[in-house]
């Protein structure tokens, strides 16, 4: 009976959500205490399961579709990591979201999008897994709708676009349950022909776009815009970098084995790269805090993508390593960025400025997961970048480059931004500011704390979460502890160091923080390419969009023309039919005596010479 | 015995009593529309009734009185799902009836053939014979005839003109292809022509003369532009006719011809795929463009019931099963959207939906209804859509057509576009039109048929079973 437990995580979230939305009374805070409770409770239970092994499947609609859960060491610690943050960020949502409007279904949709998630983790049956992931779209949309005026535009951008690559991951379920003829994840070995290869990259893009690698990226910058910010924090920052990562990894390990050096190992690491670079590019020239964020949110799943990409053990580790990571520090500097917003009025940099003072707490966190994500030792983004690069260095060394220039501008952007923003002249505006209150303070101080716990004392990740998930690939490898390869670390922290010099050198150059990295955006190649990304010319969406009306203009001059042949050319030739007999019809005797004289004797032919 | 009483009474119910309708309509209107309502419950709950038999695997056969050797109807597993989901579908739009055509002339004349047909639909489904099949069929059509030109304009007539001349001339080609199907198996009896053909395909000449009939009823390429011009029929006729009800005749005699009675030729299980494909392509493109709110709905079924016709022909177990289930769940969800788009209409008196915008403030219920079926028939789970379209794609793939299940793909991103740019024309954006939420009874039964799409999603597991269990037993009884 115990491996019923394994329904709580989707329930309990579930129940609370409906509940929340009927509550309408504004004043008591039920509302908030319902959601909290709810996250409490799964984290308790999500806690309580973390090192059980349940499952369990009960039939439901035929052909290989059950509902069957499973607990094993890789999703509980996704559903363990996910509890922990979601927790986090509702504990922040209270103060953030307290008085705006809506705010009954900001908490419905925060819970479905967790329930769904852990249903999503939990779920072994590849179609009670689409369910789950494909049913966070419409939790998506609404979320993203709420936001205010013009959100739906951007809502309507995400649905579209996950909602194709949704459609991808079915079409490589539909293929994998052709090839294999099971739909359980454990079950599932995609055989190594053209059409295994096939299924694998079709449920690879479902899994990347999830966490929010080109070319299903272009939604997660407007969402910056207009969602509500702990949607940012929670989702494009967390539970969908947990989800994509996870069903990315169990396709790579568990249901398709991919090869070192093969065709479709390179076709992931070029993703992976191009991802890097292209969105880390994007994030360096951004003027807003959360935008800013958001293109990082994209670059470094590139790092999540090239790590699993390899193949080898080593990046693997890296890549999940640094999914964990990644939401840790992502997930801190959203709501870092929601701090600055709710008590300054604005994200804008250009009108932010010397807030490290008045915020002095906000600040620090900032700093923690400003120099995890660049990758800074001793915290935790620089171990797994480093594990990343040791794999991407033994894949080719263009990988190794790709990650480290990303590492370059990574750092220089977050260089700009924290210049930007705390350091600076202070802004007589913000003469009177305050810091944030207690409540957002915890959940930011928290995943601070873990930043800098999971880089000193990195063998605690790896050790319980991570290497068990790769059990007898890991080849006895343990990659915990300080970095082995020393030219590596040589080489990160050089370019860490020319981060700096570049941002100093652009700073003394043009005397203002955000304008620091101008000589790149205005360099002679460059200035041309980021003009037509910032008219959209790139956006997968905008182009997609375009193709589609052709495609149906055509369609639609095509349906005409069907119909035209019909109303016109058919009633044509039937009122001409008709009216040539009639013309036939002239009412003369004579006439109609040379017709019946002509048929007669082709009567006559037909039973005579036939 | 009590058994086929009842398959008897869900057929002629209906039928008869549609007469006596128009004259209790004289009487009482309320007692009409009473009636009305209760004929065709009657036929949904007898339909369930007959439901546990069927699931194990009994036919239930009725013959001629006095000749026991002409079989009239009989009631398999297919026969009854179909006639649920009809009927269950039919009873919501009775409901919502009752106040939409309030505001019209010609009521009597409206129950009565809203009744008729449903009783025909009945006789057609649970048809044995395939003259008796073809007679129903065009039964269908007449009405059909009447009801698209139930306004009376002349334009309208024309219209109505158009859906009767296309879908008779591919009923009589049907009928040619019925009748060398009895050259070939000596007999029109369902049953025997079974026993008679076991195993050898049916000539190729017959099911081409009998695609014309299926396609032209079913809407498909290039047989399905009188679809979007029925639209001027009043909405719950174009949400039981063009959406729930008649289009799926067309699909269901496929169904019950070449899947559960007959052999197909190899080739047809990749060409009609292929039409099938073709025809959900280019009119999912003409509903991106189109700007009449019904037009557009239209052309979304013509596109939808391409899935359908997908599922049904690529001869796997997991296809066919999603084509049906795709009949229950298409059938709830655009019945939902014609209704809703019938209280926009109405209340508005607008169909292009470049003048409108905003309704979702006054019109919360019939924004959010639609907006629940649109998910479904999106295939967004967890609506009931989402199930019938992995269906049909796996059988797809399953049936060795990989290429044509990513053309419906293409068709299902196609969907999404299209339902949502009409969703945000009609009721996202400003204000144009400032009108009030459309009367109880109507927004009660679009609100229905939302919850009966999430439903549908939710305990899948139910019409799944049903719909797995059909296709099990028709097979078994072909091969």
């Amino acid at each position: 009976m115990m491996e019923y437990l394994l329904i709580l995580p989707i329930f309990i979230p579930l129940i609370a959500g409906l509940l929340a939305v009927v509550e309408i009374n504004h004043k008591n805070y039920i509302r908030e205490a319902i959601s909290l409770l709810a996250v409490a409770a799964n984290l308790i239970v999500t806690y309580a399961l973390f090192d059980k092994k349940y499952a369990f499947s009960i039939p439901w609609a035929g052909f290989g579709m059950d509902i069957s859960l499973r607990i094993y060491h890789f999703s509980a610690f996704i559903l363990l990591a996910s509890a922990a943050v979601a927790a986090l960020i509702a504990l922040y949502s209270i103060m953030f979201m307290n008085g705006r409007e809506k705010n009954n279904y900001f908490y419905l949709y925060f819970m479905l999008t967790l329930s769904f998630t852990n249903g999503a983790v939990l779920a072994e049956n590849l179609i009670l897994m689409l369910f789950f992931w494909e049913g966070l779209l419409a939790v998506l949309l609404g979320f993203i709708a709420i936001g205010g005026k013009g959100s739906f535009k951007t809502a309507l951008k995400a649905f579209v676009i996950i909602g194709v690559s949704d459609l991808c991951l079915m079409f490589g379920i539909a293929l994998t349950y052709s090839l294999c003829g099971t739909l359980n994840m454990s079950e599932v070995t995609l055989p190594m022909t053209f059409m295994g290869g096939v299924a694998f990259i079709s449920l690879m893009l479902g899994a990347i776009s999830k966490a929010g690698s080109m070319p299903f990226h272009s939604w997660i910058p407007d969402a910056a815009n207009d969602a509500p910010l702990p949607f940012m924090a929670l989702i494009p920052a967390a539970l969908e970098k947990f989800l994509g990562i996870y069903f990315l990894s169990r396709i790579c390990l568990d249901m398709y084995k991919i090869e070192h050096g093969s065709p479709l190992s390179i076709t992931v690491m070029t993703i992976g790269a191009i991802t890097i670079l292209a969105a880390v590019m994007m994030a360096l020239i951004q003027k807003d805090y959360k935008k800013l964020l958001s293109y990082h949110a994209i670059s470094q799943v590139g790092y999540m993508v090239l790590g699993i990409g390899t193949a080898v053990p080593v990046g693997i580790v890296g890549g999940i390593f640094h999914m964990l990571n990644h939401v840790l520090y992502k997930s801190c500097l959203f709501l870092t960025g929601g701090s600055v917003e709710r008590q300054a009025g604005t994200t804008d940099l250009s009108k932010l400025g010397g807030l490290g003072k008045k915020m002095p707490v906000t600040f620090g966190c900032f700093l923690v997961a400003a120099l995890s994500i660049s990758g800074v030792p001793p915290f935790n983004g620089f171990f797994s970048k480093e594990l990343v690069y040791d794999g991407a260095l033994e894949s080719g060394t263009v990988f190794y480059i790709a990650a480290v220039c990303g590492s370059f501008l990574t750092a220089a952007s977050f260089l700009k931004l924290g210049h930007a923003a705390f350091l600076g002249k202070e802004q007589p505006v913000f003469s009177k500011l305050k810091e944030a209150p207690l409540l957002m303070l915890i959940p930011m101080l928290t995943l601070a704390g873990l930043c800098i716990l999971f880089g000193v004392y990195n063998p605690l990740p790896l050790h319980t979460l991570i290497q068990p998930i790769l059990g007898a690939r890991l080849e006895g490898h343990d990659f915990a502890g300080l970095p082995t390869n020393l030219f590596l670390v040589i080489a990160t922290v050089a370019v860490l160091a020319l981060a700096v010099i570049n941002h100093i050198w652009g700073y003394r150059r043009t005397g203002s923080a955000i304008k620091a990295v101008d000589h790149i955006h205005y360099a002679p190649l460059l200035h041309g390419l980021y003009d037509r990304a910032e008219r959209k010319f790139f956006d997968p969406y905008d182009v997609g969009l375009k193709l589609v009306n052709i495609l149906a203009l055509s369609a639609w001059r095509i349906d005409r023309a069907i119909d035209y042949f019909y109303t016109k050319i058919v009633v044509g030739f039937t009122q001409a039919a008709s009216g040539s007999i009639k013309a036939c019809h002239t009412g003369s005797h004579a006439t109609y005596i040379v017709w019946t004289v002509v048929g007669l004797s082709c009567m006559i032919y037909y039973v005579a010479f036939r | 015995m009590q058994n086929e009483l009842l398959v008897v009474v869900i057929v002629f119910l209906p039928i008869f009593g549609a007469f006596f309708l128009p004259l209790i309509g004289s009487a009482n209107e309320k007692m009409r529309n009473i009636f009305a309502l209760l004929m065709v419950v009657t036929a949904f709950l007898a339909s369930l009734m007959l439901l546990p038999e069927v699931m194990r695997g009994t036919v239930i056969s009725v013959s001629f009185p006095f000749i026991p050797a002409l079989g009239l109807f009989h009631a398999d597993l297919l026969a009854v799902f179909m006639a649920i989901v009809s009927s269950m579908v039919g009873s919501i739009i009775i409901l919502y009836s009752f106040e939409y055509i309030s505001h019209y002339e010609n009521r009597n004349e409206y129950y009565f053939m809203v009744v008729l047909f449903l009783g025909a639909m009945m006789g057609l489904v649970f048809s044995r014979n395939l003259l008796f099949l073809y007679l129903f069929w065009e039964i269908t059509a007449i009405v059909c005839w009447r009801l698209i030109g139930f306004f009376r304009e002349k334009k309208y007539v024309l219209m109505a003109d158009k859906a009767f001349i296309v879908t008779v001339f591919g009923a009589l080609m049907m009928l040619i292809g019925f009748l060398m199907i009895y050259e070939q198996a000596g007999s029109f009896d369902l049953g025997t022509i079974k026993e008679n053909m076991k195993g050898t395909p049916i000539s190729n000449v017959a099911v081409f003369f009998i695609l014309f009939g299926i396609f032209s009823k079913s809407a498909t390429l290039p047989l399905h532009t009188w679809l979007p011009d029925a639209g001027v029929a009043p909405s719950p006729v174009t949400a039981l006719l063009h959406a729930a009800v008649l289009v799926k005749i067309g699909v269901y005699v496929f169904a019950r011809l070449f899947v559960a009675t007959l052999v197909l030729d190899d080739i047809w299980h990749t060409l009609v795929p292929f039409i099938a494909a073709v025809s959900a392509l280019i009119t999912a493109g003409a509903a991106f463009i189109e700007t009449d709110i019904k037009r557009i709905i239209a052309y979304s079924t013509i596109s939808q019931l391409g899935f359908i016709l997908l599922g049904l022909s690529v001869n796997t177990e997991l296809g066919i099963a999603g084509g049906l289930l795709y009949i229950l769940m298409h059938g709830i969800a655009k019945g939902g959207l014609f209704l809703c788009a019938g209280i926009v209409e109405q209340k508005t008196k607008v169909k292009d939906i470049t003048q409108l915008g905003g309704l979702i403030t006054t019109m919360p219920i019939t924004a959010i209804s639609f907006l629940f079926c649109a998910f479904s028939v999106m295939g967004i789970p967890p609506f009931g859509g989402f199930f019938s379209k992995y269906m049909v794609v796996a059988g797809a793939v399953q049936g060795g057509h990989p290429i044509i299940a990513l053309v419906f793909l293409i068709g299902a991103i196609m969907t999404i576009l299209y339902l949502f740019r009409l969703f945000n024309l009609v009721f996202l954006g400003e204000l144009r039109l400032d009108r009030s939420e459309g009367s109880s009874v109507m927004t009660v039964s679009v609100f229905l048929l939302a919850i009966l799409s999430l439903a549908g999603g939710i305990f899948v597991s139910y019409p799944a079973e049903v719909a797995r269990t059909a296709v099990v037993q028709a097979l078994e009884l072909v091969k």
